[in-house]
């Protein structure tokens, strides 16, 4: 267990690593480099020189790199090229915001997801699950941004329910109710695309198990089926899907990007799409490491989990390390 | 020895071809079969209408109407669908709502297949190495997946057009770059299984190439599971065009793209709430109709279908069953 914890770990560093690099690395393949963008563009070819030099950019790309990561590694992740802004400034709220919604989501479609599956899978083809493998085809291949304009003009423009966008009305930051109204059109929007998936694994996994010699014994026994689909086949079911959960990180950190966008939350991955018009590279890169390192710690995360909560993965490494 | 060894498979040959009766008993090839199971498919063969007639209407767009998708005509702007001339309406601009659906078609299925076409080809080679020789390549490309799988792919989707502009060559490139390693896995996942089939040492045995195996034996082997991907591939490239188009990064005015028709549409949504409907209902339609095609051919060739037939049969018995006993 510890040896491949250690080896996970590694291989998690490892792969931060590459990240930085080939994150480095594109910024710098941009036409005319990241100087272009900075300077303005009537600067004398004098002047433009010496601010390059005073930013550090004459020097050799690897030099450049290794400042870079140690500024890094230190918590600085740069200033934003116009205005001069700390990008950790920028950044923090923000990912606070995605947080907020993108866990309120996660939740909502879990809640439903999980038992409608469980519950699909003891009554395959059944009305409930034909219903639901017609909405996984909806959700699948419908453009979540789409959905999301339609929730607004039928929800908020013609009902007048609830809020066209943004995340406060304002004069009411602070307030829970009105953050509540605000949140549950981009939560249907996101947890929709959740919900059809997590429901679909939750039924297969579930189909799995059932299909085992295990629950064919137990209902050889008599055990009632209520107590089969509860005791014997659920908590064996649930170990595939924490994988998935821990899988899913990426999408709960940067999926938002759309939804956030449409209803103008004020969310990391807005900030990605107005800093990408904008070109500002070095919020960019921010957002790409932080990202990355907030998923590669949450794979790590449900590999342990895993390992915790199934103990055949552990059996089998054990047995690994004697053959 | 070996004379004798590499004329065994031509002597069978010979006999084979000496029996002109089991010449006609010849059993239906793989691509008769899923013809025969996915035509049978409701839903495969209305995707498979769908999808054509997207198609046809794409080509045939300067043919099906008389303006043009970049055409502005202030003289009508925001005309409801109906008006005279303009079959569902102008936009902000005067500009024929048909007319730029009809040309936007013409994008996202180009880019759609373009992207798919192109993540085949590299996917397979890849994989195809990496999963034959393993070695360095497979080593460099399982990190290539670590990497890209911890980063989100719109995440650098848009990182990539915004260092290299957003040209359609640029988001081609990026889509398939993003996509290709999907193919790759599977590819390198069918031929771990495959390289060990004994044909494949019959193969070695009788002096084929490396490349010849590959090629020959194990890729048309994996290929079924590699369209099948590349299917849903195209409605997976649409749903990404679309989606940066409509935050700005993807096709850019005067070029349409039902992407970006949205983003306009979603400015204009309490004048004109219907030009927010059409373009999303065309990515719907398109990118279901191509999903109901790659599962009508995953289902035509999957073997167990019948197991999920008998599986049904089997559930229904044991409902039964559980009702009468309980």
């Amino acid at each position: 267990m510890t040896e491949y914890l250690i080896r996970r770990v590694l291989q998690s560093v490892l792969v931060i690593f590459l990240i930085t690099i080939v994150t480095f690395l594109l910024i710098h393949a941009a036409p005319g480099g990241p100087t272009q963008v900075m300077l303005s563009p009537g600067l004398s070819p004098e002047i433009f020189k010496q601010q390059a030099h005073n930013l550090g950019l004459d020097k050799p790309i690897y030099i450049q790199y290794i400042r870079w990561i140690g500024d890094l590694l230190q918590g600085d992740l740069g200033y934003t090229f116009k205005n001069h802004l700390a990008v950790s400034d920028l950044l923090l709220p923000r990912i606070g915001n995605t947080f907020i919604l993108m866990g309120a989501a996660w939740l909502v479609s879990l809640i439903i997801a999980i038992p409608w599956g469980i519950y699909n899978s003891t009554k395959v083809y059944g009305l409930s699950d034909q219903s639901a493998s017609f909405i996984s085809y909806i959700g699948f291949a419908m453009p979540t941004f789409w959905f999301g304009i339609l929730l607004q003009q039928w929800f908020s423009l013609k009902l007048d329910w609830f809020p066209l966008s943004d995340m406060h009305t304002r004069g009411k930051e602070g307030d829970i109710g009105d953050l509540f109204m605000h949140l549950v059109l981009p939560i249907t929007v996101l947890a929709l695309g959740f919900l059809v998936s997590y429901m679909k694994y939750a039924r297969a996994s579930m189909l799995e198990v059932l299909d085992q010699d295990y629950i064919r014994t137990a209902r050889a026994k008599g055990v009632k089926e209520r107590k089969v689909i509860f005791h014997h086949a659920l908590r064996n079911a649930l170990i595939p899907i924490i994988t998935v959960l821990g899988m899913d990180l990426p999408i709960l950190v940067g999926g938002a990007a759309l939804t956030e966008s449409v209803f103008n939350w004020p969310g990391m991955g807005r900030l990605y799409v107005q800093m990408a018009t904008q070109r500002e590279y070095s919020v960019l890169m921010a957002i790409t490491i932080v990202t990355a390192v907030m998923v590669v710690l949450g794979n790590l995360l449900a590999d342990i989990l895993y390992a915790v909560v199934d103990p055949r993965v552990k059996l089998s490494k054990q047995g690994g390390k004697a053959a | 020895m070996s004379i004798g060894q590499s004329q065994l498979p031509t002597d069978s040959l010979k006999v084979e071809q000496g029996l002109p009766a089991a010449e006609l008993k010849r059993p239906p090839g793989p691509w008769v079969i899923l013809w025969k199971k996915f035509s049978h498919n409701p839903y495969a063969m209305s995707g498979l209408f769908v999808l054509l007639f997207f198609i046809i209407v794409a080509i045939l767009a300067p043919v099906l109407t008389k303006y043009k998708p970049d055409a502005i005509d202030m003289m009508f702007p925001n005309l409801k669908p109906g008006a005279e001339g303009h079959l569902l309406g102008t936009d902000e601009l005067g500009r024929d709502i048909l007319t730029r659906l009809l040309y936007s078609a013409r994008i996202s299925l180009s880019i759609g297949f373009t992207v798919a076409f192109a993540s085949v080809v590299v996917g397979s080679i890849v994989g195809a190495i990496s999963g034959y020789f393993g070695g360095w390549v497979d080593t460099i490309f399982m990190r290539i997946v670590d990497v890209t799988n911890s980063v989100p792919t719109l995440f650098l989707n848009i990182l990539v057009l915004a260092i290299f502009g957003s040209e359609v060559k640029y988001m081609i490139l990026i889509l398939a770059l993003t996509s290709w390693m999907s193919i790759a896995r599977l590819v390198r996942g069918n031929f771990l299984q495959l390289r060990e089939m004994q044909y494949v040492e019959a193969a070695r045995a009788i002096g084929v190439s490396n490349w010849g195996i590959i090629f020959r034996h194990l890729l048309r082997n994996a290929s079924f599971p590699i369209i099948v991907n590349a299917t849903l591939m195209v409605g997976g490239a649409i749903l990404s065009e679309s989606a940066l188009s409509y935050l700005g990064l993807g096709i850019q005015s005067p070029a349409t793209s039902w992407g970006l028709m949205l983003s306009n549409a979603q400015e204009f949504m309490l004048i004109d709430p219907l030009q927010a409907v059409y373009p999303g209902l065309c990515i719907l339609l398109v990118v279901l109709a191509v999903n109901f095609i790659g599962d009508g051919i995953r289902d035509g060739l999957d073997p167990r279908q019948q197991v999920t037939k008998s599986r049904r049969r089997l559930d229904k018995w044991r409902k039964n069953y559980s009702k009468s006993g309980n």
